[in-house]
């Protein structure tokens, strides 16, 4: 959803560009495996170079602890490193571990560590960094914004220098995608007992040292010549440019200012892939758009209300008219089709359902609609221009809906934070591609985000249950639960999950797009001489 | 002499003082929390305590205005609540970039304003005078954000002549400074040169229609050298008090151009400081152009002071 904190993380699948040659996810999850397009010479990796990257936002610090934003979260993946990291598909495998080991009961990870792994000071990197790390975002007053991911750590334990085991709390089944997340990178505890400011100058064991940050204009990195992976990064160093005018950035990657962009607006889509040296991937990844109705007001607390505002929304509109084509239609469950917890759920029909929308607000006892208004956050393109579509669906079963737009900072402050709205909508971008984090946050009564006021016992259950699930399958059942539940009461009402659209030099070789959003994988890729 | 200057030193500051009342109340009672802005969506209850009660701003109004201005006095601006970076060091790498981009838009503004508005007076009511000032009146109608998008697509994405964006220090690469600064200086120039030509040209007319002028004519002096020699000089006194203070107008005019071409100067910060709520950043970039247009303002009335005549005859008396 949103914001600030998770913000540019998505994606759906993808693409290639210039020929917008859109393919189905099944069709380009095979492209690698067929090696299509893949010359020998494009895998023959170059050193040096820049690799310049434009982003909409600045970093809200660079202290992993204290960076809340989605931009902190890319600007600390490539300084600092994590024991786990996710794959393009979201898949966790070790990274500053060697291996770990998960005893049977799933309440203990024993984490083996790389030897000879420095901080960009020089500093070794061993098991106490590791547990000094997660006891700072442990401590009670730490201010970190992700504290339920460390909430089932009970003690952490340096075994050896190069050996440490986390012992649980309770059974935590995204626990080594927690691992992965930004915020659990490694920081050198040494430095910080000597009263080290990382949000001044961040020191990690990253493939890029920080050099310098000039708020809204740019962030300068270089290479890492000690990184752990051999040969990696291959770029000489990075350049973030902080545009936060969309149309400049746009400028900015078709003038080719910048060769790297995984912002760019839907709209100027077409335009930049068509232009030359420039191509395009698009994926699916978790950018959820949600239409949030206030069951603390009538008649949204009404569940069949709130189902027949739910079918009347036609979802191909908001794909078309908002994203230009690049989102998907959420159709059933809000878990999509590349992950593993997807539960095929058939629900809505794409172009929505008047009649039975109709047939449902007659069972709620408003056969001709009600009035009611729809608040949307003006400084988010998206919902300003989905508002029309769905107020126009809305009033095709008698719902008659006005718009109002406010400003992002009165709309967090008079609208979201005080759940003052009838109807407003949101989105969710959820950097871990867990489905604990696709829906928890969301669904489950009393977080932050469930604005819409929704509370109910059985889903507050099922959340808690498939999140402590220790294997995959078992966790899979409890999540094709939730979202027939989910359904069922609609507490929200899924509306797109839009794609993330990545434009980089044809020069760059071997970048593969992450549908967690990150830029992890930067390390990887070069740019041809 | 002294006494001008203390006399307008004094209401330098009291200006100055007032307008830091201003800015502080107006910034603080804007709709929308700092807090909630910096913490975004997933903003709880106590976090928002935390945060106003780290950064003071449960306190009442007074008494935040009172330890703001004290610690600004001191030199302390404070740090950004969106990212901790301490405001003070952040404006002092900032000023010279609007400063450069102000002085260059002001260059422009009077290339195009003393010819066009000397041609104007010159051709008063004929058809290079009509032109003038139909040109003078489309600059004054175009926004400069619009001119500055219009600039782009010709010079940068169509013609890829020029960066559509960003700043390189003239000390590190000065070709390259000035392809990034020449459309964003043209942006707030041209628009700016609107007034200007009007002013110029009124001020040549009237000078035109003086006796000494006629004089001058009447000695066989042909129309060039009148204007060169006789009518120019005098012209540009009431010009140039206008294009004074339109220079301090052009540097706090930088904020949304500064932000387009992707500047790192003040202009650029005021804007993120409203969008974010971001008060200390706001606070100190507004309170900084406030200073540079009164100062310039302040340079402008000592100096017609001293070129006054009565003025200077009278001191000597």
């Amino acid at each position: 959803m949103a914001i600030s904190t998770r913000q540019k993380l998505n994606m759906r699948e993808s693409t290639l560009g210039r020929r917008a040659f859109l393919v189905s996810g099944t069709a380009m999850a095979m492209l690698p495996v067929m090696g299509l397009g893949v010359r020998a010479q494009d895998m023959t990796p170059v050193d040096g170079g820049i690799l310049r990257l434009a982003f909409s936002a600045d970093p809200a610090g660079m202290d992993p602890a204290l960076g809340p934003s989605g931009m902190s979260h890319v600007v600390i993946e490539q300084i600092y490193s994590t024991l786990m990291s996710l794959d393009p598909d979201a898949q966790p495998y070790p990274d500053l571990a060697e291996s770990f080991e998960v005893s049977t009961d799933g309440m203990q990870y024993t984490f083996m560590l790389r030897k000879g792994v420095k901080f960009h000071n020089g500093d070794d990197l061993t098991a106490e960094d590791v547990k000094f790390t997660f006891d700072r975002l442990r401590a009670p007053d730490s201010g970190y914004a992700y504290d339920s991911q460390v909430a089932t750590i009970k003690d952490i334990t340096a075994v050896d220098p190069h050996t440490v085991r986390f012992d649980l709390t309770a059974p935590t089944g995204p626990f080594l995608t927690y691992m992965a997340f930004p915020g659990s990178s490694i920081v050198p505890k040494k430095l910080l007992e000597g009263g080290h400011d990382l949000n001044a100058q961040p020191i990690g064991s990253g493939p890029f040292k920080f050099i310098s940050y000039q708020p809204r204009s740019m962030i300068t990195f270089e290479k890492n010549a000690e990184f752990y992976e051999a040969g990696k990064p291959h770029f000489d160093g990075l350049e973030m440019h902080l545009i936060a005018d969309v149309t400049a950035l746009t400028n900015a990657v078709l003038s080719g200012t910048v060769n790297f962009s995984n912002e760019i607006p839907p709209k100027d889509w077409q335009t930049v892939i068509a232009t030359p040296g420039i191509s395009g991937q698009t994926l699916e990844g978790s950018r959820f758009y949600w239409l949030l109705p206030n069951h603390d007001r009538a008649p949204m607390d009404d569940q069949k209300v709130r189902q027949a505002i739910a079918h009347a929304i036609d979802r191909t509109a908001i794909v078309a008219g908002t994203f230009f084509g690049q989102a998907t239609p959420i159709l059933g469950g809000v878990i999509p089709q590349w992950n593993w917890a997807y539960a095929n759920l058939d629900y809505f029909a794409p172009r929505g359902d008047v009649e039975k929308a109709k047939a449902l607000l007659v069972e709620a006892g408003f056969p001709d609609g009600f009035e009611t208004s729809l608040t949307m956050a003006s400084s988010f393109p998206a919902m300003v221009s989905m508002a029309p579509i769905i107020q126009a669906n809305l009033a095709a079963i008698g719902i008659k809906a006005t718009i109002d737009t406010m400003e992002i900072p009165r709309y967090w402050d008079e609208i979201w934070a005080p759940s003052k709205f009838d109807m407003t909508a949101m989105y969710w971008v959820s950097p871990l591609a867990d489905p604990d984090d696709f829906v928890y946050n969301n669904y489950h009564s009393g977080t932050a985000l469930n604005v819409q006021k929704s509370s109910d016992l059985a889903m507050d259950e099922i959340l808690v249950k498939a999140k402590s699930g220790t294997s995959q399958e078992a966790r899979k059942q409890d999540y094709l639960k939730q979202q027939e539940m989910s359904l069922e009461q609609m507490p929200i009402v899924p509306l797109v999950n839009a794609w993330l659209l990545i434009a980089h030099t044809d020069k760059l070789k071997n970048y593969k797009p992450m549908r967690s959003g990150f830029l992890k994988t930067i390390k990887d890729a070069w740019l041809e001489a | 002499m002294g006494r001008l200057i203390a006399t307008r030193l004094a209401a330098f500051i009291l200006t100055l003082f007032a307008a830091s009342v201003v800015l502080f109340m107006t910034i603080s009672v804007l709709p929308g929390s700092a807090a909630k802005s910096a913490l975004g969506m997933e903003a709880t209850p106590q976090a928002i305590a935390r945060f106003e009660a780290q950064r003071g701003l449960d306190r009442p109004l007074v008494v935040q205005y009172g330890g703001w201005l004290t610690k600004t006095l001191s030199g302390d601006f404070g740090t950004s609540f969106q990212n901790s970076v301490p405001v003070g060091p952040e404006l002092l790498k900032r000023i010279p970039v609007t400063l450069e981009l102000a002085t260059l838009a002001f260059l422009i503004a009077n290339l195009v304003a003393v010819p066009l508005g000397i041609l104007a007076a010159a051709r008063h009511t004929k058809r290079s005078d009509k032109a003038t000032t139909f040109v003078a009146t489309v600059f004054g109608a175009v926004p400069n954000f619009w001119l500055a998008t219009l600039l782009i697509m010709v010079f940068s994405l169509h013609l890829r002549w020029l960066p559509p964006g960003g700043f390189t220090p003239f000390s590190q690469d000065p070709i390259q400074n000035l392809k990034q600064m020449i459309m964003p200086a043209l942006s707030l120039g041209l628009v700016s040169s609107a007034l200007l030509i009007r002013i110029m040209r009124a001020s040549m007319i009237e000078v035109l229609s003086s006796d000494y002028i006629r004089t001058a004519h009447a000695k066989g002096a042909t129309e060039t050298i009148v204007i060169r020699r006789h009518a120019l000089r005098n012209s540009l006194i009431p010009y140039m008090n206008v294009a004074a203070v339109e220079f301090g107008f052009l540097f706090g005019s930088a904020v949304v151009i500064e932000d387009i071409f992707r500047l790192p100067g003040v202009g650029s910060l005021v804007l993120v400081g409203i969008i974010n709520r971001d008060f200390p950043v706001l606070l100190a970039s507004a309170l900084t152009i406030t200073v540079f247009v009164l100062v310039v303002n302040l340079i402008v009335d000592l100096g017609v002071g001293l070129l006054d005549p009565r003025r200077i005859k009278g001191s000597r008396a």
